[in-house]
């Protein structure tokens, strides 16, 4: 262990793990949301449920944007490499 | 005049194997988009191609940083550079013609260090360096990608569960156009300075540029974008279907999770300054979003000759590399080698190109 920390930056690996496990299963998660977001804001809708309706559709922009500015960070991580 | 002929040379192999590197790796980018029907493939490939040629541009800091670390730069002659990319060329082109995703990064490296160590021997070599850039990350890159991308995925499916199939997967489609188009940015903005990279040190060695004052030229950047697109829009078919299809027969959902999880693990890694290969990290993630669904998902038999392709990258192109440059000394330190050799492989990958296409089609984009 510790000849592999004299040839290995550990504290950036353990910071690429945690980042990766947050962005990827984060990111996949709101997007999800997003989508089950949509779906219901449609089937409330029909029904005539607008109240539903909004709060469905409030969540699935809101999760749209996120994963909209997760782009933009990606972009920004690689124009500042 | 011998020196010339010789950058010469060094520029039309590296643009080569940027060629080779974009038809390799157009897969890491649009398998997982073609295979769940997200976009058409000539289309996908259209799109990687445009991204990657963008994406030349967005930064170029990383361009200095080829073989740095790995091996001692200053004992790399323009000869040494010839070996090591003739060597990662032909390892490509070899894991292309057997569909196995292997990375063009490793093979680069290898194909390098290959030649080093017939030039100068191992004392040329930085050991931690092979193991701490090279090694590690070939070890973190496709486990850590499995793990997020068979996470992301188990989300991903408990929050969509009892939604109807089609809206769905029409959204998750729609979903790896984005995340696609991301990977195939970073894709060009990775894979081309490599090219980059190794152009200018050969013009560094040439004495076109001074060595304390390094900077990428118009020309290398624009023709290396270019060489990365070209390729890219030819499209390795076969590692596509490999990608796309070998390894698990894949939903919008996963693929969307795979590519996610990639660019997720490429991005990060490459904020904290810890590089890793595309292809380890994309092939990875795609064993993980087919074995979180169920492990007789994943074609095991498959992902072991992926593995295997892995593992041979570096001694196999090191190899090439080895052998490349010790035939380039049988004829001298000048130019006439390399000549020889270019005229050789030109020659004799032109007949054995035009038998192949006379005997039986390539694999189509249908195909794939």
């Amino acid at each position: 262990m510790r000849v592999l920390a004299t040839v290995v930056d550990t504290s950036a690996l353990a910071k690429v793990v945690l980042s990766s496990l947050l962005a990827g299963i984060g990111i996949t998660a709101v997007f999800a949301v997003a989508i089950l977001s949509a779906t219901r804001f449609a089937e409330m809708r029909r029904e005539g449920r607008m109240t539903e309706a909004v709060g469905f559709a409030a969540l699935g922009i809101t999760g749209l944007a996120v994963c909209t500015a997760a782009v933009v960070v990606g972009i920004v991580i690689m124009a500042s490499k | 005049m011998h020196s010339d002929l010789l950058l010469v040379i060094v520029v039309g192999t590296a643009l080569a194997f940027d060629f080779t590197n974009g038809f390799h790796d157009t897969a890491n980018v649009v398998a997982t988009s073609i295979s769940t029907r997200a976009l058409p493939p000539r289309l996908a490939v259209g799109m990687a191609a445009l991204l990657n040629f963008v994406g030349a541009f967005i930064s170029l800091q990383v361009a200095a940083t080829v073989a740095k670390g790995i091996v001692e730069i200053d004992v790399v002659t323009p000869t040494i550079v010839f070996g090591g990319l003739i060597g990662a060329t032909a390892w490509n082109i070899t894991t292309w013609y057997f569909g196995l995703p292997s990375s063009s990064s490793h093979a680069l490296i290898g194909g390098v260090v290959g030649a080093t160590i017939a030039a100068h021997g191992t004392g040329a070599v930085i050991g931690d360096g092979l193991v701490g850039k090279v090694i590690v990350p070939a070890l973190l890159a496709p486990t850590l990608a499995f793990v997020v991308a068979g996470l992301a995925i188990l989300v991903t499916y408990a929050l969509v569960a009892r939604l109807r199939p089609g809206p769905t997967s029409r959204g998750f489609r729609f979903g790896q156009v984005a995340s696609g188009g991301l990977l195939a940015l970073s894709h060009g903005t990775n894979d081309a300075q490599k090219t980059m990279g190794v152009i200018t040190l050969a013009l560094i060695a040439h004495g076109d540029i001074a060595a304390n004052n390094f900077h990428v030229p118009d020309w290398v950047v624009i023709s290396a974008a270019t060489a990365i697109a070209l390729g890219t829009y030819v499209g390795g078919w076969r590692i596509i279907r490999t990608m796309g299809s070998r390894i698990i027969k894949m939903d919008p959902a996963q693929g969307f999770a795979a590519q996610t999880a990639g660019a997720a693990v490429i991005l990060a890694s490459s904020h904290y300054g810890f590089p890793l290969s595309t292809t380890h990290v994309i092939a990875g993630g795609v064993m993980g979003a087919g074995a979180a669904k169920r492990v007789s998902a994943v074609r095991w038999g498959v992902a072991g000759n992926i593995v295997l392709a892995w593992i041979l990258t570096l001694p196999a192109a090191g190899l090439m590399g080895a052998a490349i440059y010790g035939l380039s000394r049988v004829f001298g330190t000048g130019a006439l080698g390399p000549v020889l050799i270019t005229a050789t492989i030109i020659v004799g990958g032109g007949a054995l190109f035009a038998r192949r296409l006379s005997r039986r089609p390539a694999i189509t984009p249908t195909e794939a």
